[in-house]
């Protein structure tokens, strides 16, 4: 067994992992909430839209305005499909609007991996510029991105709370969760309040493709199914509670992150945010046996 | 449940099975006949060496796909990890194969049901489960096993329960049934192995448990009430899909000769389900066109010289119409479209009827 020692770096990662897990899992939510659908391309966007602005980069574009370029993108890319496929799959079940949407990750994996091909062995990295400073507590060298990643996420979830609670978009959405033809009765523009739900989620998805592709690889296979680590947070939280994400985020990232020091887990760590859903989801859901109308779990 | 068939299909008068209008049983029979014939005579001849292989390997996925539609197309389950399914059957096979001398149909069998029992275990407690949340349990799952395998390695001939020494300089291959070591060979053999599943699914939709799946697809509170057991019958579909797979992984271990877990990366899960949309979930031939359109058109496409980045980007495609706009897919929708041509081509053929869109799809 490591000493406490050996974790302490650890920790540091894994809140620092836990806070853009928290970022994708409350853009998930909201997006979920809004429009009923789980956007399993959410890591496909990030990631091409830090290879784009990797790309923007290397031919010297100035480093600010290829961030910006990521996160347009990817909130451009994501509003467009949801303003196709939004309207077209509204009535349809939440499975098939989900899966439709793997529809997406299959083309924009395969268009990265021919833009960007992996197949020469060439290793891409984006590095912010809050790499290389830093601060250190009791030994542990603590650098910005990962304070920016942590921050990001609290700043994230609280900010997002507090639009879904004090915000009149933010009352639509919370009604179009419950009830989409209610809401649209009462006169809320429902396609409006989708599409600003739908960039705001790709919005969401650039700024984790940038901070994930700095903290673990710009690798479009890395980044794409990351989302599933962040959707693990999603689901324990059901889908629902933004605050409930944001605290499940943390604790898959901590999990994840610690169980490496551990010699004989090392390998499995990567299980952690897998295992974590899993149980939560059958945990969550022992009472339910048949729904008779919606879908719920 | 995946209602990939969606509201226009509900509009339909429903019909009954048996008043279906189609082509009558003989010339069914006969076509399938034909065909079978014809790929495990011909075929072989026909083909290089390059094309028997991909041939094989399109006969391992249209099992694989076959398990899929089970799923998808009769019970309305989705499953996002179904190659973690075919990971274990050819783990457990490779791993039997290096142990023990028995015979290779048996060893089949052994994969199969050591798959059966391990894929209806982990989704025993998810069936409480529906829908989107059973199909991203099966995604958490199969990124969990996958992880699992990729620790555990795939049996190279060493000693104790994992049967991988990392230490091997000489690996020996997994080796294939005594009758069937060449490549044309063993191409046979996986055929008949698939038709032989084949033929116990379709069993299986013909009587009891087919009709209880379906009831279940329509409606799971109606199914209940009218007094079919849904557990049960889910655990049935559950178990059968996950006992084809795992055959089928048993045929591909021995196909490839030598197994790694890189060859089951989690996304291929993804691939297999678009696949299987594209085909269609509703048909048995729908299995047969996902194989081809996994296996054959990559090497098809790598034949040509062109990237197979471009097929992934024909699946996200292809995943995307068929779930807006033709939701059985092609095995359904290519003789409709083909039989709209030729009354179009020729007014005189009053009707033309598709041959191969014949199984009992329900409205």
């Amino acid at each position: 067994m490591p000493s406490w020692q050996d974790f302490q770096p650890f920790i540091v990662t894994g809140l620092a992992l836990g806070g853009v897990y928290a970022l994708s899992g409350v853009g998930l939510v909201v997006l979920y909430q809004a429009t009923g659908v789980v956007y399993l391309a959410f890591g496909a966007v990030g990631a091409m839209g830090a290879l784009i602005t990797w790309s923007l980069i290397s031919v010297g574009v100035a480093h600010w305005l290829a961030w910006l370029v990521c996160v347009l993108f990817s909130g451009a890319l994501t509003l467009a499909y949801g303003l196709v496929f939004g309207p077209l799959l509204a009535r349809r079940t939440p499975l098939v609007k989900a899966t439709t949407t793997l529809g997406l990750l299959l083309i924009l994996y395969g268009a990265m991996d021919l833009l960007w091909t992996t197949s020469g062995g060439e290793v891409r990295s984006l590095t912010l510029p809050t790499d290389g400073g830093g601060f250190s507590i009791t030994h542990i060298q603590i650098t910005w991105t990962q304070v920016i990643g942590l921050a990001v996420g609290v700043v994230i979830t609280a900010g997002t709370a507090a639009f879904l609670r004090y915000t009149k978009l933010g009352t639509a959405m919370r009604a179009m969760a419950n009830d989409r033809e209610i809401t649209a009765t009462l006169g809320v523009p429902v396609r409006r309040v989708e599409a600003a739900a739908w960039l705001g989620c790709g919005v969401l998805a650039g700024i984790a493709g940038l901070l994930l592709a700095d903290m673990v690889a710009l690798d479009a296979t890395t980044l794409t199914f990351l989302v599933i680590s962040s959707l693990a947070a999603a689901l324990i939280a059901r889908l629902r509670s933004v605050i409930l994400t944001f605290l499940a985020a943390l604790l898959v990232g901590l999990v994840q992150n610690m169980l490496v020091p551990i010699q004989s887990l090392t390998n499995y760590s990567n299980m952690a945010p897998f295992v974590l859903a899993a149980l939560a989801l059958l945990a969550l859901s022992r009472r339910r046996v048949i729904a008779l109308s919606r879908e719920e779990v | 449940m995946l209602d990939v068939a969606g509201r226009t299909a509900s509009k339909r008068q429903p019909r009954l099975l048996l008043l279906r209008p189609g082509p009558p049983t003989l010339i069914r029979a006969a076509v399938i006949v034909v065909l079978l014939l014809f790929t495990l005579l011909a075929l072989p001849q026909l083909l290089s060496a390059y094309y028997v292989d991909a041939m094989t390997q399109v006969a391992v996925y249209a099992m694989v796909a076959l398990g899929l539609g089970v799923l998808v197309g009769r019970v309305g389950l989705v499953s996002l990890g179904q190659v973690a399914v075919l990971a274990i059957g050819a783990w457990s096979a490779a791993r039997l194969l290096f142990a023990t001398a028995q015979p290779f149909p048996v060893v089949l069998l052994e994969a199969g049901l050591v798959t059966m029992v391990l894929g209806t275990v982990l989704l025993l407690p998810a069936l409480r489960l529906r829908g989107l949340y059973l199909a991203l349990i099966t995604l958490m799952l199969a990124g969990a096993v996958t992880i699992v395998l990729a620790t555990l390695n795939f049996p190279n001939g060493g000693h104790g329960f994992t049967g991988y020494n990392g230490n091997q300089t000489h690996v020996p291959p997994i080796r294939r049934p005594s009758i069937a070591t060449s490549d044309p060979a063993f191409f046979r053999y996986s055929v008949i192995v698939a038709a032989v599943m084949f033929a116990l699914v379709a069993i299986h939709i013909r009587t009891r448990p087919g009709r209880a799946w379906a009831a279940i697809r329509q409606s799971e509170p109606a199914a209940l009430a009218t007094g079919i057991n849904t557990t049960l019958y889910k655990l049935w579909a559950v178990a059968l899909a996950s006992f084809v797979t795992g055959v089928a992984g048993g045929v591909m271990a021995g196909a490839v000769h030598y197994l790694y877990s890189i060859d089951f990366p989690a996304y291929t899960s993804i691939t297999i389900l678009a696949v299987v949309l594209m085909g269609g979930a509703y048909s048995l031939w729908g299995a047969v066109v996902a194989g081809l359109l996994m296996q054959l058109l990559p090497a098809l496409l790598q034949n040509w010289g062109v990237s197979n980045d471009w097929l992934t980007i024909l699946f996200g495609i292809g995943v995307v119409q068929v779930l807006t706009t033709a939701p059985r897919g092609l095995a359904d929708q290519f003789p409709k479209d083909m039989a709209r041509l030729g009354r179009l081509l020729f007014r005189l053929v009053r009707r033309v009827r598709p041959v191969v869109a014949e199984q009992g799809e329900t409205p």
